[in-house]
Formats: structure tokens, sequence, C-alpha cells
């Protein structure tokens, strides 16, 4: 330092603006002297390489901690959420049921409906491992906790009236039906939507694209900033090689085709997990979802005994959207995974068999004969198309989580070598590059 | 004051409507209402002129004879009920002992599903050709005057009010308003409830009356009776108001519960029909004169409300 300070000609004053502050000025003076040009390129190399190496670092830690929290914690409440909607659901579903039943509560229905409550409970307890402290979600799933807690008593008391002949029995069970439509679905809805939100903003997490711009970013300078110092000293000395600095941009070179690949690769599962994972997959909820709403609203219309009412109309709505094409359950979705589109298909056609049962139901009931609409939509018959139309349902729903989880964890790979070998390979880069350069230093001693 | 009353009841048809955000739901008894339809139902009453005075027992007088079963006459409305091959009926399936959902059959039944069943076995000599169709309190008038029933009969009470819209029959039963309360409640009777919550059914005449009494009670408006009964067990409300016979069905499935005073208004039960059919509510009575005089009303009464003590000689028919 001293030698290169010693050697340093009066900057000519016009070039210093004047109040240049001390340091900056002597870092400045440097350019203007070899062994201070070596020193510069020294300390460029060794903070580009620095640079590199944390950037790679953190790219990765933050690329694999979105990854992580997309494939364990967003994605999984998407899940819980959609398992609580249709749990509801189905509850209600089946509570109206076991009252067009009549008599004591058949004991498949009782399995049924507790199987749905318990699902529904377990489910909004993981949902609420999974949410923020504030929060829509959290929110929906306060609102959830206490109102299922109502729900499952009212029906408890409708039981228990029913049980002992007592016709205020039913009355519980319509207040337990309004609370069950009116407030817990939409709140499982809400927290669907939101977590489906939280899946969106995962992906952007799980990208780390700031991070990751960066990193190429720094990785192209130290490139650059490698090949300019290996191109200004074969011109200023008689070696046309130096072997240091050619291993660093070699390595630095490595370094950047792993990064760009690990990232590349990543994306791509990420992409995949995107649109032909959690896509479908919010899509098939939904079918799930309309199909169960459909089937609760023919019970609670029959329930209700007014003839085609208001949920029918809504019957109506659902059924026109689930055989909607290019909607929820009519979609292309054999170019996504051929068994994917037999099960969808399946689906399709067991809910057509099962809306044409519906027609049949409703034809009795507005003709006067209410008993056998009754006996027809409780039926077997009716019942076994709906839970057929329901299991593949069910099937492509199991078929798009395990591809979601394959392609997240997937996209985790590598992320892992990024965090760890990038600054370790960015190390060795500095060190090269100091070797290289103090090996022409020492020729001005 | 009356206008105060009816800004309570609306404030509080509000409150009792907000589970009910969505839109399209009643549950499982009624389908059409929600409670937030109170404030709504009550509106275009009050708006209306009052009903000029009438004797709302006086029904059309019947012909002498019935037409057989299954022969009714052309051009009649009966002749059009006989070749759909069903008598629809609107009516409740929540209120014991007149017309409520038997658990253990599934069957709706009572005094009120009795009346019409005979009107069925009248014109078709079969009580089962009968469809049963469950209207909401508020939507009585409304689905006789429409057709959207043949007829009503659904603890009904006959005012001059309704009789603008629809024909009703002769009164085929006398009830009175009196109020429901928890067994260990002192008061004697509406009068001492003042400020306390009352239910009652949505477009009933007791919960118009509730907002007549001096005291002030607040009255409650629920879809049905049955959601009353629930709310009342669910400490929601202090008490039901509405026909003693309707509170006896509940406080048959509430021990702690205990129905108080005297009746305070007098509730003359008819069948309602739309207007546009004179003959039809001309034959009516002329079943109702029959059965008065041939003991069929005796059993029927004996069969529903006979815990209640030896049946009364049937209302007296009036006519025009």
């Amino acid at each position: 330092m001293s030698t290169a300070l010693a050697a340093r000609p009066a900057p000519p004053p016009v070039q210093q603006p004047p109040r240049r502050p001390g340091v900056l000025r002597r870092i400045g003076g440097l350019r203007h002297t070899s062994p201070g040009r070596l020193q510069l390129l020294i300390a460029v190399l060794v903070a580009l390489g620095l640079l590199s190496g944390l950037v790679a670092g953190v790219a990765g830690a933050s690329a694999r901690a979105g990854t992580d929290d997309l494939g364990d914690r967003a994605q999984p409440l998407l899940i819980e959420a959609e398992a609580i909607y249709s749990a509801l659901a189905d509850a209600d579903t089946t509570a109206a049921q076991a009252f067009l039943a009549g008599g004591l509560e058949p004991a498949a229905l009782t399995r049924r409906y507790d199987a749905d409550l318990e699902r529904a409970t377990t489910a909004l307890t993981s949902a609420a491992r999974r949410t923020e402290e504030n929060g829509r979600a959290a929110d929906a799933v306060r609102a959830l906790s206490a109102g299922v807690a109502t729900y499952a008593e009212l029906v408890a008391t409708a039981r228990a009236n029913n049980r002992q002949g007592k016709p205020v029995g039913a009355s519980y069970l319509s207040e337990a039906s309004r609370l069950n439509r009116e407030t817990l679905q939409p709140q499982a809805r809400a927290l669907f939507d939101s977590a489906q939100a939280e899946v969106d903003d995962g992906y952007g997490r799980a990208g780390a694209a700031g991070w990751m711009a960066l990193l190429l970013f720094s990785l192209l300078g130290l490139l650059i900033a490698l090949a300019l110092t290996q191109r200004y000293l074969s011109r200023r000395t008689h070696r046309t090689f130096n072997v240091p600095l050619l291993l660093a941009t070699a390595l630095t070179l490595v370094f950047t085709i792993g990064a760009i690949s690990i990232m590349v690769s990543q994306q791509t599962r990420l992409d995949r997990a995107a649109n032909q994972g959690s896509g479908p997959l919010a899509s098939i909820a939904e079918s799930r979802i309309l199909a169960l709403t459909a089937r609760g609203d023919e019970a609670l219309t029959l329930a209700a005994r007014a003839g085609s009412g208001p949920y029918e109309e809504d019957f109506d709505k659902v059924v026109a959207r689930l055989t909607q094409e290019r909607g929820p359950m009519v979609n292309s979705y054999d170019q996504l995974d051929w068994q994917l589109g037999q099960q969808m298909n399946r689906a399709s056609q067991q809910f057509k068999a099962y809306v044409a049962a519906h027609k049949q139901v409703r034809t009795l009931d507005n003709s006067g004969q209410y008993d056998r609409a009754v006996d027809l939509a409780i039926g077997t018959a009716t019942t076994n198309q709906f839970e057929s139309a329901r299991q593949f349902l069910d099937q492509a729903l199991e078929n798009r989580k395990a591809f979601f989880t394959d392609e997240i964890d997937a996209a985790g790979n590598g992320l892992g070598l990024l965090t760890v070998l990038g600054p370790l390979l960015a190390l060795a880069v500095c060190v090269l590059a100091f070797a290289g350069l103090r090996a022409r230093l020492e020729e001005y001693r | 004051m009356r206008i105060r009353a009816l800004l309570a009841v609306t404030a509080l048809a509000a409150t009792t409507a907000l589970a009910g955000c969505s839109g399209d739901t009643g549950g499982l008894t009624t389908d059409t209402t929600q409670a937030g339809d109170t404030s709504v139902t009550e509106a275009p009453q009050a708006e209306r002129a009052p009903a000029p005075a009438c004797n709302p027992r006086a029904s059309l007088r019947p012909a002498a004879t019935l037409p057989t079963p299954g022969d009714m006459p052309a051009g009649s409305y009966m002749e059009e009920i006989q070749k759909r091959g069903r008598l629809v009926l609107g009516t409740s399936q929540d209120t014991l002992l007149f017309s409520s959902r038997n658990p253990f059959t599934g069957q709706i039944e009572g005094f009120d599903v009795d009346m019409g069943r005979q009107i069925a076995e009248a014109i078709f000599g079969d009580a089962d050709k009968i469809q049963i169709k469950v209207i909401a309190y508020d939507k009585r008038v409304s689905s006789a005057a429409d057709g959207s029933v043949d007829i009503v009969a659904d603890t009904m009470t006959a005012n001059c009010d309704r009789w603008r819209d629809v024909n009703f029959s002769s009164i085929y039963y006398e009830a009175g308003q009196k109020v429901l309360v928890s067994k260990d409640s002192k008061a004697k009777s509406i009068e001492d409830l003042g400020g306390k919550k009352v239910c009652s059914a949505a477009g009933s005449t007791s919960f118009e009356n509730i907002g007549k009494v001096r005291s002030k009670p607040v009255a409650v408006a629920k879809p049905a009776f049955g959601d009353c009964l629930v709310a009342f067990q669910r400490n929601e409300v202090d008490g039901i108001s509405t026909d003693d016979t309707i509170l006896a069905g509940m406080a048959a499935q509430d021990p702690y519960a205990k129905v108080i005073g005297d009746k305070f208004t007098e509730e003359p039960y008819a069948m309602a029909m739309s207007n546009k059919h004179p003959e039809f509510a001309r034959f009516v009575n002329a079943v109702l004169e029959r059965n008065r005089a041939d003991g069929t009303w005796k059993s029927t009464y004996e069969r529903w409300l006979g815990d209640f003590g030896a049946a009364p000689a049937p209302p007296k028919a009036q006519y025009k």
C-alpha cells in the first residue's frame, strides 16, 4: 500500500472536485499506477465474489423457505379449507336426508354426519396452525370454530327431540341448516379464497425473483470483471495466461451455469405445480363443493316441502356451472394427465346421471307424489349415482394433490446446493483471484 | 305509538335477519321466508287503508246439497281439482296438533290437515288425494290468492283485512291468543311482559297483536312457530305469544314451559281460498256444515285436541 501511495503522482487539480473526501480521493488516485490498478482489481473481484456468494446463499435460502412454505403451509391450507367447506356442506345434506328418511335416523347417515363433523373439526384444527394470527384467514378460522360448535349442538338437540317424537326437532334442524348455509359455509368459502390467495403469493415467494436476478447480475459482473482483468494482465505482462484467474473464471462459469440451471429447473417445476397442480386442484375442489351443494339443495327442497323453491333455483345454477364447457368439471383435464381425464369424465357422466334422477324427483314432487319423490331422492340408486360422481372427484383431487407434491418437492431440489455450495464457490473464486493478482503485485515490491 | 312499535319490530327483524345475508335460504321447515321478511310484510299492511268493518265470521252460503264425490259439477273449480287428481293444501309442518310433521312417520298431520283431508274426501271420495305444500306464515294469504295452493288450512284467522284478498270458509275453530313463558316466570299475563322479548311467526295476526299490548313487549318475528320454540329454548326470547292451541302444542313438547293468562283476542280459524272461485268456498262450507252435523268435526277435535277436555260444540256457521 505504501509503495503505491509513494509512487502516486500529484493529480491535476482540475480532475478533482474540490471537496472529495480523502479516502475516496486516495482510492480514485490508485488507478493511475500499475500496482494501484492491481489493488483495485483485487478489491473489485473479491467484492464481486463475496457479493455473489452472499446473494447465492440468501437467494437459495429464501427460495427454499418460499417453496417449503408453499408446499407445507399454503397448499395444505387450501386443501383443508376445501375439506372444511365440503364436510360442512355434506353434514348439512346428511342431516336433511336423515330428516327426510323419517323415524329413527338411519345408522349409515348418522355415521356419515359424525365423520363429516370430525373431518371439519380436524381440518379446522390444522388450518388454525397454518394461518397467521391476524387477517382474513384467521378470522374465518375463529368464526368457524365457534360456529361449528353451535352447529353440532343444534343438530344434537334436533336429534334428541326427534328421538322423543317432538316436532320441534325439525325446527332445530332448520336452525342448524340456516347456520351452516348462511354463516359457516360463507366463512369456509372466505378461508378457501384467502388460502387460494396465499398459494398465489406463495409462488411469488418461492420464485424469489429479486434475489435470483441479483445473483445473476453479480455473477455476470464477476465474469466480466475476471475477463477484463485477464485481458489487462495479458497486455501489461508477458504472460498470456494467469492460471489462478483462469481457474477462478472456470469456477465462476460453473457457478453461473449451475445457478441458472437450478433456477430454470425450479421455475419450471413451480410453473408446472401452479398450472397443472394448484390450478386444476382448485377447480376440482370447486366441482366437489358445487356437487355437494346441489345434493344439499335437493334434500332441503324436499324437507321444506313447499314444491320447487329457491333451493331448486340454486340447484339449477349449480348444474349449469358444472355442465358448462371449460368450467370447473367439464374441461380438458385429459391434456394434463390421461388418468385425471378419465376420472373427471366419469365424474361428469355420473353427475349427469344424478341430475337426470333429480329431474325425476322434481317431477314426482311437483305432481304431488311427495313420498315417492323422497324415496327416489334418498334411495340407493340415486345415492349411488351421486356417491360415484363424488368418488371420482375425490380421486381426481388426490391425483392433482400427488402431482403438486411431487413438483414442489422437485422444485426444492438444488436450492440447498445453491445455499451451501454457492458461497463456498464464491469464496474459492475470491481466493483464486486474490492469488492470481497478488503474484503480479509482488513484482512491484 | 303505533309507529314506534313498528320501528322496534323492524329493528328486531333486522337483527334476527343478520344471519341470513346470502339471501336464498330458510331452512327445513320454511323455505321462502326468512326472519328478515317480516319487516317487509308489515309494510304493505300498514300502507293499506284499514279494512272496512265487516263480520269476518260470515262466509258464503253453501248449496243445499253436496255433489257426489268423484262427480264434481262441470265448470266448477272442484272439477278442475278432480281432473288434476289431487287437492293442494297449504299448511305448516311445525304446529303440533294442527299441522306438524310426525317424526316417526314423516307424515304431516293434525287438525288442520284433517280439515283439508275432509275436503279431498268430499271431492274424490279418497282423503289421500291430497298434496301438502308447506307455506310460510306470511305467505298464507298470497298462496291462496294466487292459486299456488287450492286451499289454506293453517291456524289462519279470518279477519276483514284478509277478506279483501281471499275467501274464507265458515269458522271451524275458535282460538284466542295467550302467552307461553318459562315455568319459573312470575308473569300472570302478557301485560306483565313489558319490555321483554316475545316471539311470534312473521305474518301472523298474533305477531300484530303483540304490538297492541299496552305494556309494550318487544315483538320478535321468526319464520314459523317452531322457530319461536327453538328461540325460547335457547333463551333468545322470554316468551311466545300466539293462539292458545298452538301454545298448548308447544307446552306439550317442553316441560319447562307454561301457558298463562286468559285469551286476550278472538281468533276464529277458517280455511282460505282464492276469491276467483266462490263456488269452491260454498262447496267447502257445505262440507263443513255436513261435518258439524254428522259428528266428524267432534271426532276430529277429540283426535287432536281431546287432551284439553271434552269437545265443545263446533263453531256455529254464519253466512253473508
